[in-house]
């Protein structure tokens, strides 16, 4: 006889909505976190994208603690102190349910969904390893005589998943395959949030810069809008961050929190930062993993879920991984209610992996494999923003000859880049690919 | 620039343990010593006298993980033994 049936190590989105789900089937499922309340720990950008959640609790837009909704994406591109920006709304993207969320109070009200479904909530406890034994999985935590037995263990602990790397089931992550974070939540007040924005009360807007500095390939801004605050930060590839720049110990490197206080100063970024109360500081990482070389999920009666399977997509500079995290975690459920019916666990984690590569987050992946080896393209960071910027300016400037926005304009920009039209071509088709 | 000001608004509950250690001895040979940027709070500090140079300090970590990646997983540095602190202590967000 087990402690409980199922052992999810993690109550984020992706660890609460698998105890969710299971605990909504009387399975009994403990839900262990090294936080002393839920959510203290964890940190996103972000959007979620609300859709399976809805699915899973129903009263989630009414109740939960949300930002704004989602009714604007804004894409800019810098070169030095000049911008160039696409902006997108659309009624089409108003009708989801697609909400800014901050976890601090997002996670605490979900975990509070999933006692009330009756899955046991361990808070302040760290799990330090998991071991496969016959019959069983003992989850070892920091608590004195703080083991726990079950039949199945969910590992849904994150980016550097404890469960991961003690099992074995994950490798050593490199630097290629992550994004480095730091971001800052400044406090200003709704009004001026609603008229800086161009906002409807309620309403919110998310922001994503590419191009500064100059020509660094895989960095980038963000900036999202919560009721009362906004979130501005930056994300670099580690790999890059290690060698990009001339600011490190043997003059090579660049900190990122530098970066992020530069881009703030920026001519296109000042004014909608300005002014506020800086709240919070945060650091963290987010896989980059592409379709083809994302890490092992699953052994025998372990499996993980979310940011700890490495399951983001990245398209470039915003990432897409609370949705996915709570797909993957009610993926996990459904296979814990499979073996609980056979009274057999030891398939736990391939019947996981079987459902999970049904599930839209396995398509979505799938369909932009692609696009991490596009974003890698330095043209994209450096040439095409300065023709882009060569082209416009030609076109506004009293200095241009007026005559609009040409392709001879437009080429005489690539010739003087270097770029040729082949490779325009080219990477227009990659990208078309990718995304 | 530092992070000062940024650490500022960051808060924690400090275990009286640390639960990253590293091992200057292999900091001797490491050329670039990355944790030196790569950090977001500065927990690695560059100090001539010290061996390898580095002197580390866990209080103000704000457990992101990119010396796990950097260092603790490179063979070539792996100064670096990093776990996770303690239930209920470490970095403490409000917003996230
Ligand atoms: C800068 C940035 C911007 C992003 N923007 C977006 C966005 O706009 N939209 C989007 O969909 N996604 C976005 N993402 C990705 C998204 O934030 C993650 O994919 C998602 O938060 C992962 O959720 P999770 O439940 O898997 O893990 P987490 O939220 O990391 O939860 C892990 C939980 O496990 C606990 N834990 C960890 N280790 C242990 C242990 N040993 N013992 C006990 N408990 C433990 C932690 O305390 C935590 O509660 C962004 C990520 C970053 C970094
Ligand atoms: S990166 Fe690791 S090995 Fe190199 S100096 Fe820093 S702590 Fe030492
Ligand atoms: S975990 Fe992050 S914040 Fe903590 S010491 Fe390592 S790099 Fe610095």
């Amino acid at each position: 006889m087990t402690d409980f049936d199922v052992v999810v190590v993690g109550a984020g989105r992706a660890g609460t909505a698998a105890a969710y789900r299971l605990a909504q089937e009387n399975v009994d499922v403990a839900l262990v976190d090294r936080a002393r309340q839920p959510g203290m720990k964890n940190v996103t950008g972000g959007v979620l994208y609300g859709e399976v959640l809805a699915d899973l609790v129903p009263e989630f837009p009414e109740e939960a603690p949300l930002g704004r909704h989602v009714v604007e994406h804004n894409v800019q591109m810098l070169h030095d102190d000049a911008s160039i920006g696409v902006s997108y709304r659309d009624p089409a993207i108003r009708e989801e349910p697609n909400y800014t969320v901050q976890l601090g109070e997002f996670d605490r009200w979900f975990v509070r969904k999933a006692e009330e479904q009756g899955a046991t909530f361990v808070p302040e406890t760290t799990v330090r390893g998991v071991e496969q034994r016959e019959g069983h999985a003992v989850v070892a935590t920091d608590r004195d005589g703080g083991d726990i037995t079950c039949n199945a263990v969910v590992g849904a602990d994150g980016v550097n998943t404890t469960v991961g790397r003690t099992t074995g089931i994950r490798d050593p992550v490199q630097p290629e395959n992550v994004g480095l974070s730091v971001k800052q939540v400044i406090e200003l007040d709704r009004k001026t949030i609603d008229e800086r924005f161009n906002l409807r009360s309620g309403e919110g807007t998310a922001y994503i810069f590419a191009g500064f500095p100059e020509g660094a390939p895989s960095v980038g801004y963000f900036i999202y809008t919560f009721e009362s605050t906004i979130s501005v930060g930056a994300v670099g590839n580690m790999a890059t961050l290690q060698t990009y720049g001339d600011q490190g110990y043997d003059g090579q490197g660049t900190p990122l929190y530098d970066l992020l206080t530069r881009f703030k100063e920026l001519d296109a970024v000042r004014p909608l930062v300005r002014g506020g109360v800086a709240q919070e500081y945060q650091g963290i990482l987010v896989p980059e993993f592409g379709y083809d070389d994302l890490p092992n999920r699953h052994e025998g009666r372990v499996c993980l879920v979310g940011d700890a399977a490495g399951l983001v997509l990245n398209k470039g500079f915003t990432f897409r991984g609370l949705d996915f995290g709570v797909e993957s975690g009610i993926r996990a459920a459904e296979a814990a209610m499979q073996c609980r019916k056979r009274g057999n666990w030891n398939a736990f984690g391939e019947r996981y992996d079987a459902l999970l590569g049904d599930s839209y987050v396995m398509d979505e992946l799938r369909q932009h494999s692609r696009l991490p080896s596009f974003l890698e393209n330095e043209r994209l960071y450096e040439a095409y923003p300065a023709v882009a910027r060569e082209t416009l300016k030609q076109t506004f400037s009293s200095e241009g000859d007026a005559s609009g926005l040409t392709w001879k304009h437009a080429l005489t920009a690539l010739r003087r880049q270097d770029v040729g039209v082949r490779d325009l071509l080219a990477d227009g088709w990659r990208a078309f690919r990718s995304v | 620039m530092s992070t000062d000001e940024y650490l500022d608004d960051v808060e924690w509950t400090v275990d009286d343990q640390g639960h990253i250690t590293v091992d200057n001895g292999d900091c001797e040979d490491c050329s670039d010593k990355p944790c030196l940027h790569l950090c977001p709070a500065e927990c690695f500090d560059h100090q001539e006298e010290r061996q390898g140079e580095i002197y580390f300090s866990y209080e103000h970590c704000i457990e992101c993980g990119a010396c796990l990646v950097f260092c603790g997983n490179d063979p070539d540095k792996g100064a670096v033994s990093w776990t996770k602190p303690e239930g209920g202590k470490g970095v403490e967000y409000d917003f996230g």
